[in-house]
C-alpha cells in the first residue's frame, strides 16, 4: 500500500473516495514541473509552426523533395501519426465489445490518443501541399468555380475517412467523460465548478441517462471498428493505386492496418508508463497491464514480420525487372542500414524482451515500444522513398535528403503530441472514474464468497 | 424545486427503498433514482424500457449511404471530366466514399438520439445532491403533494438512510 | 470527328542534340532552375534526352532517346488528382489545369514516365531575360505541377486559324516547337484518327513501338527503333 493509501485509511476514505482523490489530483494540484514542462514542449511546437510559415514563405522548395521522389518525410510522418491513432480504437471498441475488464483504467488514455495523433496526422496532408492555403479545395462544397473534388482520387478518401474516423474518435472519447466532468463539477468550486457544470451537459445520472449512455458507446464500439480499418486502408491506397514499384500490391490493406494496431499499442504503453511515473498512477495502472499489453504487442510484432516477409517473398520470387530494383536497393543497396535497422527494431528486440517473462515488465515493455515506434517511422520512410526513387525509367532515378525545414516540422508534432496529452491529464481526469469503479463493482460480485465449509480450493472427494 | 429524498450506501438499501416506496403508492416515473455509476445488476437500474438507439443508428447510417450516393453521381456529372481511362461516375471508388458517410451517419444518429433521450445538454436545476460523486445513491420524489410526504418519509426510512428536504 | 493528337520520335533520326529541350523551354516559359538546384534533382525538362551507357570501355555504345508527356490515354496520373487538375480533353490530351492544382504531386508519383515537374519556387526572369517570354503560355507559381502540352497553345492557335477559314487542319500544319526545332526531322506531330498523316503511317511501322507499354497506360508516342538496333 503506497503512502498516500496509508494516510487515506487513517483519514477514513472509503477506497472509492480514495480513487477519486487519486484520479482528480492532478486537475486539482499543480506544480512548477507542469508549467515548465509546458513551456519546454509549447517552445518547440512553436518552433515548428514557425519553420512551416517559413516554408510557405520561401517556397516548398526549402524541403528535400525532388524529381522523382516527390513524397519524403512529411507522408512518412503522415501516415505515422494516423498510424498510432489506431491505439485508442484497439483497446476501447474491441476490449470494450468483448467485456474485457482488464481494459477499464486504459480506455481513456488510449481514446486520447487517438484523438490528438488523428489531429496531427491530418495536418500532413496540407503541410506537405504545393500551395497550403488551397487544402479546402478537398472539401466537397459547392463553389464558384462549379467543380467538386474527384472522388475517384485516393486523396480524397483519405479526407472523408480520417473526417469520419475523427468525428466518431472525438465522440467516443467525449461522451464517457460527461459523467466524470459531473463528478468534477462536484468536486469543485469557483472556475472549475463553472467549467466544468457547463462540460457536464448537466448530466445527473438517472438509470435512463445510463442506459443511453452505454447504448450510444456500444453502438460507437461497433461502428469505430470498421472505420479504423477503413481509414488505414484508405491511407495504404494513396500508395496501392498508383503504378510505383512496390507500391502496387494488393497487401498493402492489411499490411497497414496490422502496422497501425502495432505502432499503437507501443505508443499507448510508453503513454501509460509515463503516466503511472508522473501521475503517480502505480494502484490503477499495474504491471499485469502492461503485461497484457506487452503480449498484444508481441503479437502484433509477429503479424508483422509476417506481412513484411510475405510482401518480400513475392517480390523476389517473381523477380520483376522494376520490383527488384526496389527491393534489392533495401536489402542490399542504399538503404539497407535503414531497413535492417527497422527489422530489429520492429521484431528482434520486441520478439526477445516480450517473450521472455522475465523481460516483460513494465520497462521492458516500454523499451520494446520506443523501438518498435522508431521501427514504425522507419518502415514508412522505407515504403515511400526507395520506391520512388527508382521507377521505371532508370535515367530518371534519383536520391532524397532531408532538409533541415522537414527534420524539425516533424519532431515538432511529436512534441505537439506530448504537449496536447499533457494538457489533456491536467484538465480531464485520465482514467474514466466511474467506467473504474463499475469495473470494482464487478469483480466484487462476480467472485462468490467461500463460506467456511466448501472454501474455492478445496477438492471434493 | 420541492423535493424529498434520502441519500443511500449501496444499491441493496436504495432497491428496499425503492420497493417500499411503491408499496407507499408512489408511481414508478415519480420515483427519481441518481447514482454516480449504472446499476445494471439491480432492478431500479433497468426500470426504462429498451432503447430504440440501434435502430436508429441503423437509419442513421442508411440516411449517409443515400447522401453519400446522390453526392457521388451530382459531383461526377455537374461537370465530367474524364480521368485515366475509367468512367464518369466510377462504382468502385464510390463505394468508399459510401462506406465512411454511411458510418459517419450511423455514429452521428447514435450520439443525437442519446443527447435527446437523456435530455442533454439540461442545465437547470435538478434533483440531484454532490453526494452522488461519492458512491450514494440518490431515491427520491420531486414535487410531491404536501399529503403523501409523510408516507415517502416512512418509505425512504428504510434502512436508516438520512432524509433530506429540498426546497 | 474529333482529332486525337499523337507522336512518333525516330530514333534512327534522333542525334541526341537536345535541340527540341532548348525549344520547348523557350515556347514554354520553362524556367532554368539554376546548378545548384539542377544538382538536386529539380531541372523542369518537360522532353529530355535519356541517356544509357552499354557495355565497357572501349566497347562503349550510347543510347539515347528524347522523353516527353505521352499524352497517355488510360493516364494513371488523371484519376489521382483530388482536385481534376489533371484530367483528359476531348483531343486525347493530358490537361492540366494550372488554377486547379494544389501540388500533392501525386500524379508525379502515379506517373511512370517521371515526366511531370514541380514548381519548387516561383521562377525568376532578371532583366532583360523576361523580354524571351512567350505570351501565349502562362508562368506558372510555386506549388503547382506542370508538364509537357503537345504544345497546346499553337494547336488552339492553328485550330482558331482553321475555323475562321472555314477550312480542315492539314496535317503537318501544328508543329509542337521541339517537332519545329529538330534538325534531324526526328519528330513527328500530328492527327491519329487521320489515317493519311505522317504520324498514322509511323504508328503502323514495323520499327515502332511504345514506351513501357506494357503498363497498359496507352500512351500516344510512337518510338521508331533504330534501323542498328533490329
Amino acid at each position: 500500500m503506497n503512502e498516500a493509501a496509508r494516510q487515506d485509511v487513517t483519514r477514513g476514505l472509503t477506497p472509492r473516495e480514495r480513487m477519486s482523490d487519486d484520479l482528480l489530483r492532478p486537475l486539482l494540484q499543480t506544480s512548477w514541473r507542469f508549467w515548465a514542462t509546458v513551456a519546454l514542449l509549447g517552445s518547440v511546437v512553436a518552433t515548428g509552426l514557425g519553420t512551416w510559415a517559413y516554408q510557405m514563405y520561401r517556397g516548398f522548395g526549402m524541403t528535400g523533395i525532388n524529381m522523382p521522389v516527390y513524397w519524403a518525410f512529411y507522408i512518412t510522418t503522415f501516415v505515422f501519426w494516423i498510424g498510432i491513432s489506431h491505439a485508442g480504437t484497439l483497446i476501447s471498441a474491441i476490449l470494450r465489445l468483448v467485456n474485457a475488464g482488464w481494459r477499464r483504467p486504459v480506455t481513456r488514455c488510449a481514446e486520447v490518443i487517438t484523438v490528438f495523433a488523428l489531429m496531427i496526422g491530418a495536418l500532413f496532408p496540407i503541410i506537405h501541399l504545393g500551395r497550403p492555403w488551397l487544402f479546402f479545395w478537398l472539401v466537397p462544397y459547392p463553389s464558384e468555380r462549379g467543380i467538386w473534388p474527384n472522388f475517384r482520387s485516393p486523396l480524397v478518401w483519405d479526407f472523408f475517412a480520417i473526417n469520419t474516423y475523427l468525428t466518431g474518435s472525438v465522440l467516443f472519447l467525449f461522451l464517457p467523460m460527461i459523467p466524470d466532468f459531473a463528478l468534477v463539477r462536484d468536486k469543485t468550486t469557483g472556475w472549475r465548478h463553472r467549467v466544468y457544470g457547463a462540460l457536464a451537459l448537466g448530466w445527473q445520472g438517472t438509470p435512463k441517462q445510463w442506459h443511453r449512455l452505454e447504448a450510444a458507446m456500444q453502438i460507437m464500439a461497433i461502428a469505430i471498428i470498421p472505420v479504423a480499418v477503413s481509414v488505414h486502408t484508405i491511407v495504404s491506397f494513396d500508395f496501392s493505386m498508383a503504378l510505383v514499384p512496390m507500391w502496387h500490391s494488393a497487401i498493402f490493406g492489411p499490411y497497414f492496418v496490422a502496422g497501425a494496431i502495432f505502432s499503437g499499442i507501443a505508443a499507448l504503453i510508453i503513454a501509460m508508463a509515463a503516466l503511472r511515473r508522473f501521475l503517480h498512477l502505480e494502484d490503477y495502472l499495474h504491471p499485469v497491464h502492461f503485461q497484457n499489453l506487452g503480449k498484444l504487442l508481441l503479437m502484433m510484432s509477429l503479424l508483422w514480420a509476417y506481412f513484411i516477409f510475405n510482401e518480400r517473398l513475392t517480390v523476389w520470387y517473381g523477380n520483376e525487372p522494376a520490383e527488384r530494383e526496389v527491393f534489392l536497393v533495401t536489402q542490399r543497396g542504399s538503404f539497407a542500414p535503414l531497413f535492417w535497422t527497422m527489422v530489429v527494431c520492429n521484431f528482434v528486440i520486441p520478439f526477445v524482451i516480450l517473450s521472455i517473462k522475465k523481460l516483460r515488465t513494465i520497462t521492458g515493455c516500454v523499451i520494446a515500444s520506443f523501438t518498435v515506434v522508431i521501427g514504425m517511422w522507419l518502415e514508412r520512410f522505407l515504403i515511400v522513398v526507395p520506391s520512388l526513387g527508382h521507377k521505371y525509367l532508370p535515367y530518371t532515378w534519383g536520391q532524397y535528403r532531408p532538409r533541415p525545414v522537414e527534420i524539425i516540422i516533424v519532431l515538432s508534432t511529436f512534441s505537439a503530441m506530448v504537449l496536447l496529452y499533457v494538457l489533456f491529464s491536467k484538465l480531464v481526469p485520465i482514467i474514466s472514474i466511474w467506467e473504474l469503479k463499475v469495473g470494482e463493482h464487478y469483480v466484487a460480485d462476480a467472485t462468490p464468497r467461500a463460506a467456511a465449509e466448501h472454501p474455492l480450493l478445496k477438492a471434493h472427494p | 424545486m420541492k423535493a424529498v429524498y434520502a441519500l443511500y450506501a449501496d444499491p441493496d438499501a436504495a432497491q428496499r427503498a425503492v420497493n417500499s416506496l411503491r408499496d407507499a403508492g408512489v408511481a414508478d416515473a415519480d420515483i427519481t433514482i441518481v447514482s454516480s455509476e449504472p446499476l445494471e445488476q439491480h432492478e431500479l437500474g433497468r426500470r426504462d424500457h429498451a432503447t430504440w438507439m440501434f435502430w436508429i443508428a441503423a437509419a442513421g447510417g442508411a440516411a449517409g449511404l443515400a447522401f453519400a450516393v446522390w453526392l457521388a453521381r451530382l459531383t461526377e456529372t455537374a461537370w465530367p471530366l474524364p480521368t485515366g481511362n475509367m468512367p464518369i461516375v466510377a462504382w468502385w471508388t464510390n463505394l468508399i466514399i459510401m462506406f465512411e458517410l454511411t458510418m459517419l451517419g450511423g455514429i452521428l444518429a447514435a450520439v443525437i438520439t442519446l443527447l435527446v433521450t437523456a435530455r442533454l445538454p439540461d442545465w437547470k436545476p435538478k434533483l440531484y445532491d454532490p453526494e452522488v460523486s461519492d458512491g450514494k445513491i440518490l431515491i427520491g420524489v420531486a414535487n410531491p403533494s404536501s399529503a403523501s410526504v409523510p408516507a415517502i418519509e416512512r418509505a425512504l426510512h428504510v434502512g436508516g438512510a438520512r432524509l433530506k428536504t429540498l426546497g | 470527328m474529333a482529332h486525337r493528337w499523337g507522336m512518333a520520335v525516330d530514333l534512327d533520326r534522333c542525334t541526341g542534340c537536345g535541340a527540341c529541350v532548348t525549344a520547348c523551354h523557350a515556347e514554354n516559359n520553362i524556367p532554368t532552375v539554376g546548378p545548384e538546384q539542377a544538382a538536386r534533382g529539380r531541372a523542369m525538362h518537360w522532353i529530355r534526352v535519356e541517356r544509357y551507357w552499354e557495355g565497357d570501355f572501349p566497347d562503349v555504345r550510347l543510347k539515347f532517346r528524347p522523353v516527353m508527356c505521352q499524352q497517355c490515354d488510360a493516364a494513371p496520373c488523371e484519376p489521382v488528382c483530388p482536385t481534376y487538375a489533371s484530367h483528359h480533353t476531348e483531343d486525347g490530351l493530358n490537361a492540366q489545369v494550372y488554377n486547379r492544382c494544389i501540388g500533392t504531386r501525386y500524379c508525379a508519383n502515379a506517373c511512370p514516365y517521371n515526366v511531370r515537374f514541380f514548381d519548387f519556387f516561383n521562377p525568376q526572369w532578371p532583366k532583360p531575360l523576361h523580354l524571351q517570354l512567350n505570351p501565349d503560355v502562362s508562368i506558372r507559381e510555386v506549388g503547382v505541377m506542370e508538364k509537357c502540352t503537345f504544345c497546346v497553345q499553337r494547336i488552339s492557335a492553328v485550330q482558331t486559324q482553321a475555323k475562321a477559314d472555314k477550312r480542315d487542319i492539314k496535317d503537318g500544319e501544328i508543329k509542337p516547337a521541339c517537332a519545329q526545332a529538330c534538325p534531324a526531322k526526328a519528330l513527328v506531330f500530328g492527327d491519329l484518327n487521320d489515317p493519311e498523316s505522317e504520324v498514322s503511317r509511323l504508328a503502323e511501322s514495323s520499327r515502332g513501338s511504345k514506351l513501357l507499354e506494357d503498363l497498359g497506360t496507352l500512351p500516344k508516342v510512337t518510338y521508331l527503333a533504330r534501323a542498328s538496333d533490329i
